[in-house]
């Protein structure tokens, strides 16, 4: 870790003091037999050179001064003619005030030293502990000027070639040419110089090389309020998503070769149900479920697959006039015959025709997808509502159950890949953890917005709000 | 009876796709692989391996009209220029006897 001085609070030790205590103490006596001031300074003058010296050195030093100094007060009583003989009593009353003194002073001292040993030994700990991160930290002041940088941070400065001064804002906008994306990176970072207040992580790639790196940043604010500066931490994050593609095209890869198997399952299956009639009733029980298994494979394929596309930004969607409203009724409709087998009370609320120009198909995806969710996480005799209104420019449709919810801390990790809350883990319900990050990226593909807010043991309320027209039409996205 | 050239790597499928072909009126022939090719209707075929780019080479320009079934989708684009219909396995047999009756309605 690099302190630079500005911030530097380091103890200085007292060079020489003994030597200083000793030239005052030889002073004191001078004064006192040359000069004749014994009675005027008093034994009291050679108070601060034992001090010191018990300060300096330690408390046996201090008594051993203080012999001296008791010594070199009598001396000097006897050489000043207008000075009274030191008596016996008064000898032994020095000598204890000042010993006293001087182991104090020598006690005092080593507390300190043991204080400012430990501090350093805290601080050099720190700055191990910091030098030793992944992640590349500083602190900067009110201005943007670094106060402190790790080794990790002056590393990856380095390699990044960002210049070696100016704010931290600066250095990293001194780079923006060299990402992928200049504009959005200048943009992100002229909008933290704007706002002190922001707390922002984001991903930024380096052409050519490919390399990804995380920041994040934060500010630092004082007790009472004010902003003190700001904290950065940068990571290299290349292996990761490297990990992450490897992880997608295997994905991808795997879920085309299992639509092989799944067209001779399914293709074969309809053969059978031609077949049907003369099946006994085990038969048809069988079928029924080989074909309920089928379909539930090929959806998790299909999503594998949709999500892969996402991934890839390769998300297509096919703009046409569609109903909102009507598309929330054909999803209840669809779903009612789950929702009566498990005895979930399915209703909809709906004001009249809400047209919007979207993807129909993909919406209707979006919406079976939050009202199976709903009748899946809700128990027997619970409710779900779908409702579908118009709110300003765009329509909203709302799906709300009264099932298991999801814990507050995991509410945000859902709109994550496999992500799957604890309370559908720990009752098994079945689910791949894709259907909320599918339904998101269809959502904001068509320049909406899908919200969910949960309680557990109370229920979730998922909100998908589209524009009637998106702003940005676009085949892919 | 309109016949049918199928072509697909996995054997599964190609007894699947005769089966289908059969019940939906019309003859299947199976890939030969070598030698010359039977004079067809249709062609079904998976683009998206080495068995169905060779059976678009073999059948050259004078290709009968080609019916694409894959495990990969359209935007893959391994569809041989002027394909007449593209079905995403697993697909159904109303899906393939759609594009099939559309070919020969054409």
């Amino acid at each position: 870790m690099r302190v630079l001085p500005r911030a530097s609070r380091r103890l200085q030790a007292f060079p020489r003091a003994t030597l200083v205590a000793i030239v005052g103490g030889f002073a004191t006596f001078s004064l006192m037999a040359g000069a004749e001031l014994t009675a005027e300074l008093g034994s009291i003058a050679f108070a601060p050179w034992i001090a010191l010296v018990g300060f300096d050195v330690g408390a046996l030093a201090g008594v051993a001064a203080s012999v001296a100094a008791t010594g070199l007060w009598v001396w000097a009583s006897t050489l000043d003619a207008g000075a009274p003989a030191a008596t016996g009593p008064q000898v032994a009353i020095r000598l204890a005030i000042f010993a006293s003194l001087g182991a104090s002073a020598g006690v005092v001292a080593r507390r300190l030293h043991r204080s400012e040993a430990a501090q350093r030994s805290i601080a050099s700990l720190q700055s191990d502990l910091i030098d030793a991160t992944l992640d590349g930290i500083c602190l900067t002041d009110e201005q943007g000027e670094i106060l402190i940088s790790n080794a990790p941070l002056r590393r990856i400065a380095v390699e990044l070639g960002l210049p070696p001064t100016g704010t931290v804002s600066d250095r990293l906008i001194a780079i923006a040419e060299r990402t992928t994306e200049p504009h959005r990176y200048r943009e992100r970072m002229l909008e933290l110089a704007r706002d002190p207040h922001t707390e922002t992580a984001d991903e930024f790639e380096l052409k050519g090389s490919g390399r990804v790196f995380r920041g994040y940043t934060a500010p630092v604010v004082e007790p009472d309020g004010s902003f003190a500066g700001r904290v950065w931490t940068l990571r290299e994050v290349t292996a990761d998503r490297e990990l992450e593609r490897l992880r997608d095209a295997f994905v991808a890869a795997v879920s085309h070769e299992l639509r092989t198997p799944l067209t001779s399952i399914s293709g074969f299956l309809e053969m059978l149900a031609d077949e049907e009639a003369e099946l006994g009733e085990t038969g048809r029980r069988y079928l029924s479920i080989i074909r309920r298994s089928t379909v539930r494979l090929q959806r998790i394929v299909e999503d594998l697959l949709l999500v892969a596309q996402i991934e890839a930004q390769r998300l297509e969607l096919r703009y046409g006039p569609a109903d909102l409203a009507e598309l929330a009724a054909a999803c209840v409709e669809a779903a009612r015959p789950a929702a009566d087998e498990k005895g979930v009370l399915l209703e909809l609320h709906r004001d009249g025709p809400l047209p919007l120009e979207a993807d129909g198909q993909r919406l209707a995806q979006v919406l079976d997808n939050l009202v199976t969710n709903a009748i899946k996480f809700t128990e027997e005799g619970g409710r779900v509502v779908v409702a579908v209104t118009r709110e300003g420019s765009g329509s909203v449709v709302t799906v709300s159950d009264t099932g298991i919810g999801i814990p507050p801390d995991e509410v945000d990790q859902l709109f994550s890949r496999f992500y799957r809350a604890s309370s559908a883990r720990r009752r098994a319900i079945p689910g791949t953890g894709l259907g909320l990050v599918i339904a998101q990226a269809i959502v904001e593909a068509h320049g909406g917005t899908i919200t969910l807010q949960s309680r557990e043991g109370e229920g979730t309320s998922v909100s998908v709000a589209l524009p009637t027209r998106p702003a940005q039409r676009a085949g892919a996205v | 009876m309109k016949r049918v050239l199928v072509s697909d790597p996995d054997g599964d499928v190609v007894s699947l796709l005769e089966a289908t072909l059969r019940r939906l009126g019309y003859e299947p022939v199976r890939d030969p692989r070598e030698g010359p090719l039977p004079e067809v209707d249709a062609v079904v075929l998976e683009p998206g391996c080495r068995e169905g780019r060779s059976l678009l080479r073999r059948l050259g320009d004078a290709a009968p009209p080609v019916i694409c079934f894959s495990i990969y989708p359209r935007e893959a684009g391994l569809a041989p220029p002027g394909s007449a219909a593209y079905v995403v396995k697993p697909g159904s047999r109303v899906q393939l006897g759609a594009a099939l009756a559309t070919l020969f309605a054409a």
